[in-house]
């Protein structure tokens, strides 16, 4: 069984985050609020609550190395908080934007992380030695409309956006005294910061959850449109993969691989897509367990619901079956999901286990060893 | 795909009703050698036109109309439609419910039905969440 662990932490959350060793989750249980948990004797136990925040916590990530925490949220702030003796402090960090902060994400060397958010503008914030304070420096006027995800290359440099205007771009975000010389060679041109590499035009639907494969040559990110982008060699003539599904839209991705991806989203069952030895991409299969369920319509999802009751006038009983033959509802997530995390194990290149929270208020352990049929792209 | 590409701006509007007006004589001829997925596929090429004038979307959708309505067997019509198609079918097929006319309705509701069957519910987002390549 692919789900090794399931909690219901609340009724819906927002986002999740887990500590470096796995011991503790941060989330958001749809207010403005953070909650830590810890496992203590087999049982999930609140440590923590953070409260700073006016609304709701749109974004969390919990740094590896230095144990930061960043939360932002629709108030247009965000904090870093760092633990203190038992006690989380929090550090304002001023945004300096004029709508939501939607999503966030520490850089892999964790000297920077980049805010998304509706103002239609990036923020690169980073800490300054000398006042003691977070800054925040802008990327303007490059986007059309909200940036939904952001995702860090593995060089600490370039970040790449989706926003609701359906483009996915890569900038630079070089910043002098923060990043050394070498980072920037690695990216193999004189980019300053804010400085646009590629724009890729590929979805007319919104776009979200975007990433970088480990080794930072492809990118994977997902349109409202039920498409799922792959794109290699990004840069000046980038190849991409439009690859197109027949369930619902995904909203956010994961590379387990550099040849598998997982996406989770409005289908409430993570989807494994991988490549091929010619670097095709394709649809594998879904990843929870299908359960034949005998009311397709009672565990499905709202829209399905509504679905079935359009046809079910003419063909009543068969409507649902006839519509999704191949999936029955009442897999372990009963609503959207809307955040994957990964859990890294120390020593694996390859991520095996990652962790999946949606609307529903369930935080779901994913484990992908036992997975026969999955072992050949790993 | 059909509906992927950037407008050409070179293709004036009287450049593209020509060439629907040529469709439209072309699919004449298949539905008298009773050729109705032919019919539809010819339609169905290079559809939506690539400008965002009204007047070509219209005369398009007449074209289009015309090969939907001609489909007598739902069911023999998709052992012969390619997948590549079924996203600017499912277009068309909303354009259609949303004309009101009941036949049309009737028709279109019933490719409906087949077509999400094969195609699944993102075929559906894909026609819905595409405000680009409007038909």
């Amino acid at each position: 069984m692919a789900a090794v662990a399931v909690h219901q932490f609340a009724q819906c959350i927002t986002c999740h985050a887990w500590s470096p060793d796995h011991s503790m989750v941060a989330f958001c249980p749809n207010n403005n609020e953070v909650h830590i948990y810890k496992m203590i004797q087999d049982k999930w136990e609140k440590l923590h609550v953070l409260q700073k925040h006016d609304q709701i916590v749109s974004g969390i990530d919990w740094s590896a190395r230095s144990n930061r925490i960043v939360t932002v949220s629709h108030d247009r702030n965000s904090y870093v908080w760092n633990q203190e003796g038992p006690d989380w402090l929090p550090t304002l960090v001023i945004l300096r934007l004029n709508r939501a902060a939607l999503c966030v994400q520490w850089s892999p060397k964790e000297n920077k992380f980049a805010v998304g958010s509706g103002a239609k503008t990036v923020c690169i914030c980073y800490y300054e030695q000398e006042n003691n304070w977070w800054v925040s420096k802008l990327i303007r006027k490059r986007h059309d409309s909200s940036v939904t995800g952001v995702a860090w290359h593995p060089n600490n440099v370039l970040l790449a956006t989706t926003s609701t205007d359906g483009k996915c771009r890569i900038f630079s975000t070089f910043i002098k005294g923060v990043d050394t010389k070498e980072s920037k060679a690695s990216t193999s041109s004189d980019s300053k910061f804010g400085e646009q590499i590629v724009q890729l035009d590929l979805s007319f639907s919104w776009a979200f959850g975007v990433k970088w494969s480990p080794s930072g040559n492809t990118l994977a990110y997902v349109g409202h449109n039920s498409m799922i982008y792959f794109v290699d060699d990004v840069g000046p003539s980038p190849l991409a993969q439009n690859v197109v599904f027949r369930d619902l839209p995904l909203r956010d991705v994961l590379f387990v691989t550099e040849r598998m991806v997982i996406g989770v989203g409005f289908d409430c069952n993570p989807m494994v897509f991988a490549a091929d030895k010619t670097g095709i991409w394709t649809f594998i299969r879904f990843l929870g367990e299908r359960k034949e369920s005998a009311s397709g319509s009672k565990s499905g999802s709202q829209f399905s619901e509504a679905f079935g009751k359009l046809y079910s006038q003419s063909k009543h009983g068969m409507s649902n079956d006839a519509i999704e033959p191949s999936r029955a509802r009442g897999g372990i997530h009963e609503n959207c999901i809307t955040c994957i995390m990964p859990l890294k194990q120390p020593g694996l290149s390859r991520i095996t286990r990652f962790s999946t929270s949606g609307l529903d208020g369930k935080v779901v352990i994913w484990d992908l060893e036992n997975q026969e049929d999955l072992s050949d792209y790993s | 795909m059909a509906e992927t590409g950037q407008f050409v701006e070179a293709d004036n509007a009287e450049a593209i009703i020509t060439r629907i007006e040529h469709k439209s004589r072309k699919i004449e001829t298949l539905l008298k050698q009773s050729k109705p997925v032919e019919a539809l596929k010819t339609a169905l090429e290079g559809s939506p036109p690539k400008t965002p004038d009204e007047r070509c979307k219209s005369a398009n959708w007449i074209v289009v109309h015309r090969a939907i309505m001609a489909i007598k067997d739902v069911d023999g019509m998709f052992s012969s439609l390619d997948p590549e198609y079924y996203d600017i079918l499912m277009k068309y097929l909303y354009r259609g419910l949303s004309t009101g006319d009941r036949p049309t309705c009737d028709q279109c509701l019933r490719i409906h039905e087949k077509l999400t069957e094969r195609a699944g519910l993102g075929c559906i987002l894909r026609s819905l969440a595409d405000t680009v390549n409007t038909v």
